[in-house]
């Protein structure tokens, strides 16, 4: 099967820390990867330079057939990777309804004179995009689908997190990148999070997902396949009962014994 | 609808009331009673529920606000000086609404808002008086020449720190009126006189009668100035209340997330600083021909600090807001003439009280309603 | 050219290079220490100028008559009032905004920076018209075949490296210039160390208006006139020069603030019927470097975390 994802040697440097170390990676098109390490192995670097946010020294990226390599953050997202960020990035200011169509972008017209001068076909189409962002909302929490143009500050962090992933999934992504989901939640809330997330995937089949996660119970359960990040390199790969058992990720972990 | 209404009507009554008064006593004596009502009505919730009414009727209380500035504009149908100020209350309006595209929606800092007003009105000068474009296409193209100049700045203003905008508009600020002074092509410090306003034969700047009644000419540019307002405004609106005003808010917000979900931040800040400055330019024109002349004197740093000042008073962001800030920017210094030479102080000791101890303004920006009047 | 003039440009070239680099380094010192751009310090250095001033007409009209006493009281009394008012802003209008968007702590300065300037124009006895500044350093001048050494310009311009050359030494030798790096660096772990942020912030603030007021009193005595807009134009110069040498670090502001001057200097030498543009030009100068180099010569440290 061809890769939806695939980087290849992938190196990036900060100045002179080797954040990404010769990474290979690939993804399939609907499957589920854990991508795990201890603080600092280049998780979210990873992310970062998938989506365009940092470039890299060397390696290529490729996604869906094309070269994204050092593609600039809009281009990534038409090209239909989507991602949520490590600490809660959402427009607070703005409403629930706002920050979930700040993820929409593409499937919404951009025109000026569309904006400006077409305002019945306006509204026809704020209309359809209140629907569907309204449906995605009640797989996660329908008490906050009464409550769309609330401004999201107002919400507590878990409410939050789940506004980020709708926003993340409004444009129907063929890839989502989840930075760390579950942080600062409970099991059972995660465990609902995770629930919900398998349900729209189940809706979309297409979706393929790459999670950052420390709760080792979330990788095990819900991904097919784990890499195992250190120090910016790859150390091991496989199904999570096998990288957990793997020695060298132990140590990674866990210091040596 | 009613507390919006009721505000409206007791507006237009103060605003008659102030604008008549000559005494200083008695002008201290209403602004002192407006403070008080203010927040008085501030305490007791008015304010909040007079918000909710324009949120939700908007569209009839914009059109009770136009009836109510033609009431005001009747009521001294022959009083030059009053007219003149209302023109300019206007005028200034527009050029708030377009710097308030730039700083408050796009988040793209401009300092050098009045040069950019100074570029209107120079352009009418020099049309009017060496060709025969018609006064009302000069308009637009005070506009358009504002936008082309301001384009030079774009790549310095593109840069993610606001800082970065900041002193390039700084600098062209001071560069605009030094330049104007030191050269004599375009009047050099006197300036340059500015052609009234002509509209298919009809000259604005010729007094009317309507059987006995006198009118100052002014009532005509008050009804340019009022078509231009309007215009602006649903142009705001229809801006804020679309994709492109959620584009503006996302970048403005967060430019890295933003750009992860498909913006073209560059583009969008392009397209915000250009159309500021267009609005900016054009309501120039117009206040270069109302008032007659152009000189660099009126359209210095410190001015254009006025103007950020003004978006600061009425609350980043709020249209409404903005109109009472700028009415009372204007009006004040002209009102107490004793504080006519302080004002620039004045002001800006008063945005230093907003910032330390009320930043969101007078009125605070609400939720954004894509439609007015929609309900899910 | 006439090697005479052109060793004049020269020197005109380092004293306005000075100046800048001086206004430039505390725009940098702020930046570091608290990652704010505090837009008011044109104008602090505008107020320092007048209080110096001041206190001169004072004295004189005390009867005190010797220049280096005269010099001596104004350098005190100037620079001890500037650094109280640097104290006071950082205190009261900047460390408050700290948690409110750096929108607003940039808009607070810039609006105090007003504030400062009208005070002086409308408050300051016919504030709006230039005032002219007395010349209290020796005017002897030593004859170097067709240029005229003059001393007082020597003075200045050693007085000046002798103030940078002291702020080096204070930050990389002194363990009071080791916690304003702490801070500048990383605050937390700063605070974690024992440092009293607040107090470090305060001394920085202090310390870089401090500067300002002594550029402020060498630009009155350079060109034996100060007026009000004066410190406007140096700071809007002084934060591009701070911006282009990259903004936190103290080498680049000082080399910016040459670069500036050099810059200057070369548009004055080839258009010298451009006298009147010299402004125009400085501002032009302004906008194409951050339009050709916003980020800076060296790098400005960025601090945003993905």
């Amino acid at each position: 099967m061809t890769a939806l994802l695939e980087a290849r040697g992938l190196t990036k440097k900060f100045g002179g820390v080797v954040a990404l170390d010769h990474l290979d990676l690939a993804v399939a098109p609907d499957a589920i990867l854990g991508l795990i390490g201890p603080n600092g192995s280049g998780k979210t670097t990873f992310f970062n330079v998938v989506t365009g946010i940092y470039g890299v020294e060397a390696g290529v990226i490729a996604f869906d057939g094309t070269e994204i390599t050092n593609a600039a953050p809009p281009r990534v997202y038409h090209a239909g990777i989507s991602r949520t960020f490590q600490r809660s990035r959402l427009s607070l200011p703005l409403s629930i309804f706002d920050n979930i169509m700040i993820g929409n972008h593409k499937r919404l017209n951009q025109g000026l004179w569309f904006n400006l001068m077409r305002r019945g076909a306006f509204k026809r189409e704020f209309e359809a995009s209140y629907q569907a962002a309204r449906s995605l909302v009640e797989v996660f929490e329908p008490r906050l689908a009464e409550r769309l143009f609330e401004p999201v500050a107002g919400l507590p962090m878990i409410d939050r997190r789940r506004i980020e992933i709708c926003r993340a999934l409004i444009s129907q992504p063929k890839l989502l990148l989840l930075d760390e989901p579950s942080a600062g939640m409970t099991h059972e809330e995660t465990a609902a999070l995770m629930d919900d997330i398998l349900q729209v995937r189940a809706l979309n089949r297409n979706l393929a997902i790459i999670i950052v996660e420390h709760e080792m119970g979330v990788i095990e359960r819900i991904t097919d396949h784990c890499v195992v990040l250190n120090f910016g390199r790859k150390i091991a790969e496989g199904p999570y009962r096998q990288v957990a058992a793997d020695r060298q990720v132990q140590e990674a972990y866990l210091g040596v014994a | 609808m009613l507390p919006g209404a009721a505000a409206l009507a007791l507006a237009t009554v103060y605003v008659i009331a102030l604008l008549a008064v000559e005494k200083q006593p008695l002008v201290i004596g209403l602004l002192a009673l407006a403070i008080v009502a203010v927040l008085g009505a501030d305490r007791m919730g008015l304010l909040a529920s007079v918000s909710r009414s324009f949120a939700e009727r908007e569209d009839t209380l914009g059109a009770l606000a136009i009836l109510a500035a033609f009431v005001v504009a009747a009521f001294f149908h022959d009083n030059h000086f009053v007219l003149l100020l209302v023109v300019t209350v206007l005028i200034y309006a527009v050029a708030a609404l377009g710097l308030n595209i730039q700083i408050g929606y796009a988040g793209v800092l401009n300092f050098a808002g009045a040069s950019f007003f100074g570029i209107g009105a120079y352009t009418a000068a020099v049309l009017n008086a060496h060709t025969a474009v018609p006064h009302l296409l000069v308009l637009p193209t005070g506009g358009l020449i504002a936008a082309l100049i301001g384009s030079l700045l774009l790549l310095p203003v593109l840069r993610t720190r606001g800082h970065y905008a900041a002193v390039v508009t700084i600098a062209f600020a001071l560069l605009f009126k030094t330049f104007l002074e030191v050269n004599d092509v375009l009047g050099g410090p006197q300036g340059l006189h500015v052609q009234g306003m002509n509209i298919f034969g009809w000259s604005l700047n010729d007094n009317m009668a309507v059987g006995d009644i006198d009118l100052s000419f002014y009532l005509g540019y008050f009804v340019v100035s009022m078509a231009m307002l309007v215009g602006a405004f649903v142009l705001v609106r229809r801006l804020v209340r679309s994709w492109i005003g959620l584009n503006l808010d996302a970048m403005r917000l967060d430019e890295t997330a933003a750009g992860c979900f498909g913006l073209d931040v560059a583009r969008w800040k392009i397209i915000a600083f250009t159309l500021g400055n267009f609005l900016i330019g054009f309501a120039g024109a117009l206040f270069g021909m109302v008032g007659g002349f152009v000189a660099p004197n009126n359209y210095t740093f410190a001015d254009s600090l006025l103007l950020v000042s003004i978006l600061l008073l009425g609350g980043i962001g709020n249209p409404w807001g903005l109109a009472v800030a700028t009415f009372i920017v204007v009006v004040v210094p002209e009102k107490l003439q004793t504080i006519q030479e302080y004002r620039f102080l004045l002001y800006a000791l008063l945005v230093i009280a907003v910032l330390l101890f009320r930043p969101e303004g007078l009125l605070p920006r609400p939720m954004r309603r894509y439609v007015a009047g929609w309900r899910p | 050219m006439d090697p005479g003039l052109l060793a004049q440009y020269v020197m005109n070239g380092l004293m306005l290079g000075m100046m800048y680099a001086l206004v430039a380094v505390g725009f940098t010192l702020f930046f570091g220490v608290l990652d704010v751009i505090q837009f008011s310090h044109g104008d602090v250095l505008t107020v320092g100028a007048f209080v110096a001033l001041a206190t001169y007409i004072g004295l004189r009209s005390a009867g005190i008559s010797s220049s280096p006493i005269l010099l001596l009281a104004m350098l005190v009394v100037a620079i001890g009032a500037i650094a109280t008012l640097g104290l006071l802003i950082a205190r009261y209008l900047v460390l408050p905004l700290r948690a409110a968007p750096a929108l607003n702590t940039l808009l607070i300065t810039l609006t105090l920076g007003t504030v400062l300037r009208e005070s002086v124009r409308l408050f300051y006895p016919q504030g709006a018209d230039p005032k002219s500044f007395p010349a209290l350093l020796p005017t002897s001048s030593i004859n170097l075949g067709q240029f005229n050494l003059r001393l007082d310009n020597v003075i200045m311009l050693a007085a000046g490296a002798a103030v940078i050359v002291g702020l080096q030494l204070l930050l990389n030798r002194t363990k009071l210039g080791l916690a304003i790096r702490a801070v500048a660096q990383d605050e937390e772990t700063a605070r974690t160390m024992g440092i009293n942020f607040t107090a470090i912030v305060l001394f920085t603030f202090a310390l870089g208006s401090a500067l300002a007021a002594f550029a402020g009193i060498m630009n009155g005595l350079y060109y034996n006139e100060i007026n009000f807009g004066t410190g406007l134009l140096l700071g809007v110069i002084g934060f591009s020069a701070a911006i282009v040498g990259g903004l936190g670090s103290i080498y680049g502001a000082i080399l910016g603030g040459f670069l500036f001057a050099g810059l200057q200097t070369i548009g004055a030498v080839a258009l010298p019927f451009a006298g009147a543009y010299k402004d125009v030009f400085a501002f032009a100068v302004v906008i194409a470097l951050m339009a050709w180099r916003p980020t800076g010569l060296i790098r400005e440290k960025i601090s945003e975390r993905v």
